[in-house]
């Protein structure tokens, strides 16, 4: 694919000072398509490459000989705004916590499937750099989420701002069950309590416009009691 | 405090008990003392005798032998005084010289009530007469004048209760005020040695009649403090240790585990080889997972988890964890079934969000693992007025009645002494215990109806009366 092609052309940068997991990522990194990667095994290193390469992710490790992940990626966010992605051997909550609340955008417990690391790299890329918002293609229509429209039978049908954020929240975990409250929250924000009966409101909205038949959703599911799931095109 | 009451009172009745029997052994020696006393021959006897032994002969008067020796023994001299002369008409032959042989009525008076020159006299009166005898004067004593106001004798029941009870009265006072120091030496002992079994440091002030004790007491809190101390840094060491070695573990599984999984894909291996780099995998991944479990347990056990306490809707927890469960499944052979009521109120409870979503996954995956042949978990929610219940059951293999007990009898993973070839049914079930225990809540594992294994969960719901209660 076009896209993908492109994010496998990214500067990944991995901080790590055990040298065998740099090897070990550079490796699966490399066999998965992307071509620029660079490895630094301290902080000093890292802050060097990250600004004279211009690296466009990192993977950070907490535990660093010269000072710790979080510290550095606060140094790096003086000069860039680039997607990081914390892997370390501390899994307690409040480090997660804490590297999530800095603004880092995952966080990966060791030791780590490879394919996941992969997988939250590439999801990342893509939200970073997406070259523009992908029209997502249902049974019964096609959803423009950049132009925050429904193309339906040749008729552009509107979505509101609810309605986008609903269904961008939904579209980013197709296939997926996304419960009530992230959906809530999605759309109202923090202590989304009591926003329920709101969101089914939305929900039979956004079937008016998405769905062949609103009474009989085949695209926009609902999972009784716990949430909703939207079935794109040719999958179920 | 209420020993200290209870050992007040005890001394008190000690006291008066012991007033009350001295008073009766009192009485009853003065009465004994009294009667060997009174009787026999007292003086007033001994005149009567000697007015009974004297007879009129026509020579005069004459006493009895009897009544002689007896006077003579006791070396009382006798005198008979006639009613119409007031002279003496006999008297014994050993009379004083200083003795009169006649007498005014005044002097008779005076003899009866006390001394004749200093003898104690008594009296007896015959027909014509009085026989008056005399006793040496070192012999008895009179009280001349027996005289008490009528009211006095009549009342004197009463004066004399009160007088007892005035003595009882004094006598407990003079106790009391000289136990208050005491007592008052007594009292921070005693709050010293209620206070011992408290983890509270402690001190008794090392003064006064109990100064020993206290100083013992403060030794023995002391040695407890020094004792917990030691049993909390062990604990510390413990946790330090399984969070060292789970933290050292990351790394070398780390590369297991990806090495592993790459090799699963490598299209270049045959499938017999990939399917083992797929076990050494699927086994890091348990490794992985047990690591994870052994580090949180212990943290749990030793009360180290520094526990974020937020208001949680239980609801959003439940669901959250229902959907990632159903969204995991992607070969469809744990189907998940959700059961509440439809538009759930939220279900505020108070607690850490990711410990508590942490337990319910334990309870899913526990099913998974146990039946890997598949089967159907349902899961229920259900609002009470001052809980929530999360139910979780399935369908499958289930638990024999002997491990549920144990299961439910073993409250420290330490103690799980089940043999290594057992599958654990532990660490999992465990942490959930843990979990929802530090919440105030209750975890209730039984057999489910369709023979599975079933587990209750429930969790006091936070509310604001209580907050300010």
């Amino acid at each position: 694919m076009m896209e993908q092609y492109y994010l496998k052309q990214k500067k990944i940068l991995l901080v790590d000072d055990e040298k065998e997991i740099l090897d070990m990522i550079t490796d699966f990194l490399s066999r998965d398509g992307y071509t620029q990667i660079r490895t630094a095994g301290t902080v000093k290193d890292a802050l060097r490459t990250a600004e004279e390469w211009g690296a466009e992710l990192a993977v950070l490790d907490v535990m660093l000989p010269d000072g710790d992940g979080f510290s550095l990626f606060e140094r790096m966010r003086g000069f860039t705004e680039i997607p990081v992605l914390f892997l370390t051997a501390r899994g307690e909550d409040e480090d997660r916590i804490r590297g999530l609340g800095l603004g880092a955008d995952d966080y990966m417990v060791k030791p780590f499937l490879p394919k996941e690391l992969l997988l939250r790299i590439g999801i990342i890329l893509r939200r970073y750099y997406k070259a523009e918002d992908p029209a997502v293609k249902l049974a019964g229509c096609r959803i423009d989420l950049a132009r925050a429209e429904v193309v339906k039978n040749g008729e552009h049908l509107p979505l509101t701002a609810k309605e986008h954020e609903i269904l961008s929240v939904l579209y980013r975990n197709a296939g997926r069950i996304v419960t009530i409250d992230q959906l809530c929250e999605a759309a109202w924000g923090e202590n989304p309590f009591g926003y329920e009966n709101s969101l089914m409101a939305h929900i039979r909205r956004i079937r008016e416009k998405i769905e062949a038949n609103p009474s009989k959703p085949v695209s926009l599911i609902t999972v009784r009691g716990l949430g909703y799931k939207l079935v794109l095109e040719g999958r179920r | 405090m209420t020993s200290v009451v209870k050992l007040i009172r005890r001394f008190v009745g000690i006291l008066v008990l012991s007033m009350f029997l001295l008073f009766i052994v009192n009485v009853v020696i003065l009465l004994a003392v009294a009667s060997t006393q009174t009787p026999g021959i007292g003086p007033w006897t001994t005149a009567q005798e000697t007015e009974a032994g004297l007879q009129k002969t026509e020579a005069g008067y004459t006493l009895s032998d009897e009544m002689t020796k007896m006077l003579k023994d006791k070396d009382a001299w006798a005198v008979y005084i006639d009613n119409d002369t007031s002279k003496v008409l006999w008297h014994t032959e050993n009379l004083p010289s200083e003795i009169p042989m006649q007498y005014t009525i005044a002097d008779i008076s005076s003899l009866t009530r006390g001394y004749l020159a200093d003898y104690p006299t008594y009296t007896a009166g015959s027909e014509n007469g009085l026989v008056v005898v005399g006793f040496p004067k070192d012999r008895y004593w009179k009280h001349i004048s027996p005289s008490w106001d009528y009211d006095f004798i009549r009342n004197s029941p009463y004066i004399a209760l009160a007088a007892i009870g005035i003595n009882v009265a004094v006598v407990l006072l003079i106790y009391v005020t000289a136990n208050t120091k005491l007592l008052r030496s007594v009292r921070p002992i005693a709050d010293g040695i209620q206070a011992l079994p408290t983890k509270t440091p402690l001190y008794v002030k090392e003064k006064g009649l109990l100064s020993d004790l206290a100083k013992d007491i403060n030794r023995t809190a002391d040695i407890l403090q020094s004792q917990r101390r030691d049993l909390r840094k062990k604990e510390a060491a413990r946790a330090d240790w399984i969070s060292g070695v789970s933290h050292d573990i990351r790394t070398p599984l780390s590369m297991v585990m990806g090495y592993a999984g790459q090799l699963e894909d490598a299209p270049e291996l045959s499938e017999d080889d990939r399917r083992k780099a797929a076990i050494i995998r699927q086994q890091s991944v348990k490794m992985k997972n047990l690591v994870n479990d052994l580090n949180l347990a212990s943290k749990l056990e030793y009360n180290m988890q520094p526990l974020r306490s937020e208001q949680v809707n239980m609801a959003a927890v439940a669901r959250q964890c229902a959907a990632d469960f159903m969204n995991a499944d992607i070969s469809g052979k744990y189907p998940l079934e959700w059961k509440a009521q439809e538009n759930l109120p939220s279900c505020v409870v108070r607690g850490d969000k990711t410990l508590l979503g942490r337990a319910l996954n334990n309870l899913l995956n526990n099913a998974q693992t146990h039946n890997p042949d598949g089967c159907h978990i349902a899961m229920g929610f259900q609002v009470e007025e001052d809980a929530c219940c999360i139910a979780i059951e399935d369908d499958g293999v289930g638990i024999p009645e002997e491990k549920l007990e144990k299961l439910k009898n073993t409250p420290h993973y330490m103690m799980n002494d089940s043999g290594a070839d057992e599958p654990r049914h532990g660490l999992g079930l465990l942490i959930v215990q843990q979990i929802i225990k530090v919440h105030h809540g209750e975890v209730r594992f039984s057999s489910g109806a369709d023979g599975g294994l079933r587990v209750e969960i429930r969790l006091p719901l936070f509310s604001e009366k209580k907050r300010y209660a």
